[in-house]
């Protein structure tokens, strides 16, 4: 039994290394955000020193 | 081959010498044994009537060794000094040799006659050691005496060989080797004779037309067939061969000696009550078994632990055994003493090596059912125990004292080294090896439910922590090689350089911040951002941003960079660095503006220099280190409970585990550890 749990575990294991090295995965990234529709198509979009200090956090 | 015709000097019935070799032949009408000799016939005596072993073979039997054919002419039935008799057939080979077949419990052993250089060299029958070989048989393989013992001829039928007289008692030894070798010592002569040969199939002696040894339950033949104690019926399975059986109705203990039963003792009731009834059916491996023994027996060391035996019995395979110890349950077969060879705390048996785990005296407390041996509550054996799970090989001593009820009749009984009177003990080694049985194995085998649930690890009971070494290795070697695959095709690309320099803010809490022109990104690629400043004694600190130009999305990282030195006591000190690195996931492809906005310590002044770049596909060390301790993880937590199982496991062992074993224990086992362990009669 535990060999069958281990042969299902270390390919599970093999297998998150490969694809996390395959698809350039790394630990820790923080958590991407996407600039809202309206802020991209404004003029001078996110580039405003206004906009990033009135508060944006990654939209709504 | 002239066939020699004469009338039998007892009752006048005609006797017929067919043989060329045959020494006597065994009148068919009084059954008396007729030698002829230069001048007359001589009547030896009668002998009993042949007793129904169930043999399959029969007298005018003809069949092949070695291509060279043979007829059995001669039959002797001969009692062995611990009750039961075997049969020995005796072949007429056509290029004028005489073979000896032994039959015995089932199994076939065809022997010839050696011829010994030096038969002074034999050693005498007392000086015969159970376990050790004898130099002066010279033989390729090594062959141990298994068996010592006094014979009796009971019977006899046909043409024979040798000058056989009714009720004659001789000293004899078996020897076994490794490959199915046997041989025998007969000190019924001076020198004795030597008979060197190998166990065989009836199909390797062209006999497989024979009747097999097969027979359905049936009552024995003796003329009672109710317990002479109390009456009530008794069933024998094997009525053939059973010596020993305990009556079901009054629980006495009964002798069967050529059909009659005879009361030897009373036994105490239920004191052991088998797991499996006496009677049961079960489909083993090997085939279907009926148990029809029960033994319960015991060792005392600190305390007296008990152990149970069950005897199987099939008509074509024979006897196999259960061993049920501590809820453990293991499936036991024979094995010849010649095929097991002993070291320093260990055996050897077809190639694999076995650990002494125990050595003690072993004594029956208890038996229920029939037996093919002279069973008795209180006899004693030395067991020895040597395990390699989920194997056990174990091997019983017994010593056997010839009876005086068998006592030599004639003159020139036994000469070599054997005196009349005297009672030289005898014995005999069996070997046999175990193989661990899961519980509910045996429940399924035999039909039966709630077996007691094992709490202890058996001696031979499989590690279940064990074998997971392969599949490590074959991971950690996949690991790296992937790994090694990565960091070799990893492009490591630089996708962004660039400098930065700021201006004074206008205040502490003040940032500054900056937009670079665009850069593109590949798709699956991780980044990695490194930013180097000329901080001295201060830090820096920029948040920064990976804006996609045409989807909006945002990578947010940071980047804290700061370095302090200086002397303290004379030694100098320093803290941080001027180089920080942040690794990334992969972004989706696209043409990406690196945001950066900045604080620093001295906000007064124009901010320390910073170089920023951004390397896309970099190869990963750290990933695969952790990819291998991962892997690693199951196999140690393994390796940590392996070792707590063969912990418990030779807690119980008089020895620890033979690898570990040292002199300063041998105070506590009261062995001598510097001793090889023998079998040797003492």
């Amino acid at each position: 039994m535990l060999k069958k749990i281990y042969l299902g575990f270390g390919f599970l294991v093999v297998l998150l290394y490969s694809v996390s090295a395959f698809q350039g995965w790394e630990f820790g990234t923080s958590r991407r955000e996407v600039l809202p529709a309206d802020v991209r198509n404004s003029p001078g979009g996110y580039r405003s020193f206004h906009f990033w200090h009135s508060g944006f956090h990654g939209g709504k | 081959m002239t066939t020699f015709q004469a009338n039998c000097p007892a009752c006048g019935a005609p006797v017929s010498f067919k043989a060329g070799g045959s020494i006597v032949v065994v009148c068919d009408f009084c059954h008396s044994v007729v030698a002829r000799t230069d001048r007359a016939l001589e009547d030896l005596g009668k002998v009993a009537e042949l007793m129904d072993t169930g043999s399959p073979l029969a007298v005018g039997l003809k069949g092949t060794h070695h291509n060279v054919r043979f007829e059995l002419t001669g039959r002797a039935q001969l009692g062995h000094e611990a009750g039961g008799v075997w049969d020995e057939w005796y072949a007429a080979f056509s290029d004028g040799r005489w073979g000896w077949l032994a039959e015995a419990q089932g199994r076939f052993y065809l022997t010839f006659e050696l011829s010994l250089s030096d038969v002074n060299a034999m050693p005498s029958f007392e000086a015969l050691r159970l376990g050790h070989s004898v130099a002066a048989i010279p033989l390729s393989v090594p062959l141990v005496v298994a068996e010592k013992g006094i014979a009796r001829t009971i019977s006899a039928q046909g043409e024979i060989p040798w000058r056989l007289v009714p009720n004659e008692t001789y000293a004899y030894a078996d020897l076994s080797g490794p490959g199915a070798s046997f041989a025998t010592i007969d000190y019924s002569q001076t020198p004795p004779l030597v008979f060197v040969g190998q166990e065989v199939t009836l199909a390797e002696i062209g006999l497989a037309e024979a009747r097999p040894p097969e027979r359905e339950a049936k009552q024995t033949k003796a003329a009672q067939l109710s317990c002479p104690n109390c009456g009530g019926p008794l069933e024998l399975h094997a009525p053939d061969k059973a010596e020993r059986v305990t009556c079901p109705n009054c629980s006495s203990l009964l002798d069967l000696e050529r059909g009659l039963l005879k009361f030897l003792k009373a036994l105490k009731p239920g004191m052991f009550q088998p797991s499996i009834p006496l009677g049961s059916v079960g489909e083993l491996k090997e085939g279907k078994f009926t148990v029809i023994g029960f033994v319960a027996r015991s060792v005392t060391f600190d305390r007296t632990y008990f152990w149970f035996e069950y005897l199987l019995y099939n008509p074509q395979i024979g006897f196999r055994w259960l061993v049920q110890s501590d809820d453990h349950w293991s499936f036991v077969k024979s094995v010849p003493p010649g095929e097991v060879s002993e070291g320093f705390k260990v055996a050897t048996f077809q190639g694999r090596e076995f650990k002494l785990f125990q050595d003690a005296t072993a004594t029956v407390e208890y038996v229920s059912g029939e037996f093919y041996w002279k069973v008795s509550v209180g006899e004693k054996a030395r067991a020895i125990d040597y395990i390699s799970p989920p194997e056990m090989i174990s091997i019983e001593l017994s010593t056997i004292v010839s009876r005086t009820t068998y006592e030599a009749s004639g003159t020139n009984a036994i000469n070599w080294g054997y005196q009349e009177k005297a009672q030289p003990a005898s014995g005999e080694i069996n070997c046999s090896l175990g193989s661990y049985l899961a519980r509910e194995e045996v429940e399924k085998a035999f039909g039966v439910s709630g077996l007691a649930r094992p709490s202890l690890v058996a001696p031979n009971q499989p590690n279940p922590f064990i074998g997971l070494e392969k599949y490590w290795v074959a991971f950690l070697g996949l690991t790296l090689i992937l790994g090694i695959f990565f960091m070799v095709t990893g492009s490591g690309r630089q996708v962004f350089s660039q400098s930065f320099h700021f201006d004074a803010l206008p205040n502490a809490d003040g940032t500054q911040t900056v937009f670079s022109d665009p850069f593109t990104l590949a798709g699956r690629k991780n980044i990695r951002v490194s930013a180097i400043s000329d901080v001295d004694n201060s830090w820096v600190y920029f948040e920064g941003d990976l804006i996609n130009q045409d989807t909006g999305l945002v990578q947010p990282f940071d980047l804290p960079v700061e370095y302090y030195h200086g002397v303290e006591d004379g030694e100098a000190w320093s803290e941080g660095g001027a180089t920080t690195t942040t690794y990334l996931s992969s972004l989706p492809a696209g043409t990406y503006t690196l945001r950066l906005e900045g604080q620093w310590e001295k906000w007064q002044e124009p901010s320390p220099n910073l170089s920023v770049q951004i390397v896309q596909g970099v190869p990963r060390f750290t990933h695969l280190m952790i990819a291998l301790l991962v892997v690693s993880l199951i196999p140690a937590y393994s390796r940590v409970r392996r070792f707590i199982f063969e912990g418990s496991r030779w807690k119980d062992s008089m020895y620890t585990s033979a690898a570990s074993y040292s002199s300063e224990d041998s105070d506590e086992t009261g062995l001598d550890d510097d001793k090889p362990i023998t079998l040797g009669l003492t």
